[in-house]
């Protein structure tokens, strides 16, 4: 009731936010319908039904990352002075915002069971989608409820994790505590580097063992030759992006701002090494997903994007488009949410700096050469690993 | 409208200003001379925070007006206050608020950097007011790993870096220690004092205000004394602050 009445006194900002999640929601929860209507209406293809199943889980992860980088910049969780003042600790807060996080995703996942229902024509009226896609057969209610609730449960989960006191940076702007994480490096980019690599070299390996016989040195099982090495590889160089992003972002700063700079290129090079964990994360999320999607295009052409149904060779069919755009959706808003974060973080700092005479033209000068500066080395980075990573698979 | 005198630096009168609903500041005037430290002093509420943000051009007051150096602050545009904060003014507030990814010089010399001096400039400039505020060995740090007494020079050598014509003290000295907070207000006033800066002083202790030449206490957002229909007129403000040395 609290996390109810809380979200009903929030700001516009705050409620476009979690529309934004119930959008994610609910399109988590149609892909997973129409998992369950495929499985429902073949029972016979269980292993494709798994398959696409697994395929869900892609989705329902940037689902539950974008729901916990919302829930980040709650109110509830930065308004955290007040609540303490009221009685409310901060592990009591977590849950609070947790629950929250739960309504907004059942809202979701009820929006996208109405969808699916109306496009199937259960509700009523002619159905509007391809049979073939959302299934005929009825619908067990068990099941419908354990894939609607999965949603909520995974996010919230996420959310309470997360937010779990201890483990959070206050998003506050607390001008009495400098930030605990002051100075300190992020420790993921020669981990990262060397990851992508790796992956990049098993790629590569991999790839010229795809033919019949050709087994240069087979390895037990086989697990690392073959299509298997292949994806296992491209996977390694994603997980590598991921883990490198926020030393990279560091490293970016940290060259910004090196020199005799000015006030410009000083804040800038400064702030973006203050935050690069904060930003590098959703970031390297965001080239992951970015280097997905060019492998998508590699392999399945740019043909591949014509509304088709399963079956035949173009397997990127409306349910994987709109999966794609569910993920890339979800990934780019983090990234705006952290972004968002950041600036509420440094309220108290940008308004001591406005006090000293500071003009505005100044700050914003030093938010975009940090916005491009970052933007265009990190769609170098992505856009060669993404490049490389891809080669193999469409060989 | 009434031109001020000559002699003063920064001259107000009839300040009125409310936050919302709640009335800050009814009817203050005041007057200050070149090199002149004058304290305000009154409890917390009196309004003082308010008078400083009004003087120093960051709030418009809802009436009255507000001279620096025989021009007016209270008709100027947003940008123009800016500027002004920038190159005459210094602020130190009750927190040392420094941005937390520079460091200690970086800070200090960050007014100047913005103003668009050079970088050896402003970076000797900062150095030199550490070095006079007994904070030089923090120079590399960052605020994370200073004290809050060190913070607070190191906020106090950023405003003073500006060579600024009058600094804004509010509160500078209210989460030190007291062994801290003379060590602070001393050398603040010692700093502004050799430099003929003049020092505009928000204080709630009693001590604080014998370092300054004059001092002017408001309670309620009023002078205290003035009457209430009415604030006092120029010459009585005058006479009431000469009276209180």
């Amino acid at each position: 009731m609290l996390a109810l009445r809380l979200g009903r006194g929030a700001r516009p900002a705050v409620h476009l936010r979690r529309l934004l999640v119930v959008g994610a929601a609910a399109g988590t929860a149609f892909l997973l319908l129409a998992t369950l209507g495929h499985a429902v209406d073949t029972p016979g293809d269980s292993a494709g039904s798994a398959l696409r199943l697994a395929w869900c889980l892609v989705p329902l992860a940037a689902t539950a990352q974008l729901a916990v980088a919302v829930a980040r910049t709650d109110p509830a969780a930065r308004l955290h002075d007040g609540m303490t003042a009221a009685g409310l600790g901060p592990v009591r807060l977590a849950l609070v915002t947790a629950a929250t996080t739960v309504l907004i995703c059942a809202l979701g996942s009820v929006l996208g069971l109405l969808a699916f229902l109306r496009l199937r024509g259960s509700l009523g009226g002619a159905p509007l989608g391809p049979e073939a896609l959302l299934g005929r057969a009825p619908l067990p209610y068990a099941a419908v409820g354990v894939l609607l609730a999965s949603v909520p449960a995974v996010a919230a989960a996420a959310t309470a994790v997360a937010l779990r006191p201890g483990r959070s940076e206050p998003s506050a702007p607390c001008a009495d505590d400098p930030p605990r994480t002051a100075g300190r490096t992020p420790a993921g980019l020669p981990w990262g580097v060397a990851l992508t690599a790796a992956g990049l070299a098993l790629e590569v390996y991999a790839a010229g063992h795809t033919g019949p016989g050709a087994r240069l040195l087979p390895l037990p099982g086989g697990l690392v030759t073959g299509e298997a090495g292949v994806l296992t590889g491209w996977l390694l160089s994603a997980a590598g992006l991921v883990l490198a992003a926020p030393g990279l972002v560091h490293l970016i700063g940290r060259v910004l701002g090196a020199g005799r700079s000015g006030a410009v290129r000083l804040l800038a090079g400064r702030v973006l090494q203050e935050e690069s964990r904060r930003l590098g994360r959703p970031l390297g999320v965001l080239m992951a997903a970015a280097s997905g999607g060019y492998a998508g295009y590699v392999v399945y052409g740019p043909g591949a994007f014509a509304l088709q149904g399963p079956g035949g060779r173009a397997s990127f069919g409306p349910l994987t488009a709109l999966g794609a755009v569910l993920v890339l959706f979800c990934t780019v808003l983090c990234v705006l949410t952290a972004v968002a974060e950041s600036r509420t973080a440094r309220s108290a700092t940008t308004e001591a700096l406005r006090r000293l005479g500071t003009p505005a033209g100044l700050l914003r000068r030093a938010a975009a050469l940090r916005a491009s500066v970052l933007l265009v080395v990190l769609a170098a980075v992505t856009g060669g690993v993404a490049h490389l990573a891809a080669g193999p698979l469409a060989s | 409208m009434v031109a001020p005198p000559d002699n003063d630096v920064l001259w107000a009168r009839g300040l009125h200003h409310a936050h919302g609903q709640s009335p800050a500041l009814t009817g203050v005037s005041l007057g200050v001379r070149e090199g002149e430290i004058l304290a305000v002093t009154g409890p917390r509420g009196s309004g003082k925070t308010t008078l400083l943000k009004c003087l120093s051009g960051q709030l418009v007051a809802d009436s009255g007006e507000v001279w620096f150096h025989s021009h007016p602050v209270h008709t100027l545009s947003a940008t123009s206050r800016e500027r002004l904060r920038l190159d005459r003014f210094g602020w130190v507030g009750t927190e040392p608020r420094l941005v937390p990814e520079l460091t200690a010089r970086e800070n200090a010399a960050l007014p100047l950097l913005v103003r668009g001096e050079g970088h050896r400039a402003a970076k000797q400039a900062a150095t030199e007011w550490l070095e006079r505020l007994d904070v030089a060995d923090c120079a590399k740090r960052r605020p994370a790993a200073l004290n809050r007494a060190q913070q607070q020079r190191v906020a106090v050598a950023r405003a003073l870096a500006v060579a600024p014509q009058v600094l804004f003290a509010d509160e500078p000295t209210a989460p030190l220690h007291r062994a801290d907070a003379a060590q602070v207000l001393r050398t603040l006033v010692n700093a502004a004092r050799s430099h003929a800066i003049s020092v505009i002083l928000a204080t709630q202790e009693a001590e604080a205000a014998t370092l300054a030449d004059r001092t002017l206490a408001l309670v309620d957002g009023r002078r205290a004394g003035a009457g209430q229909a009415e604030g006092p007129t120029e010459t009585e403000g005058r006479e009431e602050c000469s009276l209180s040395v």
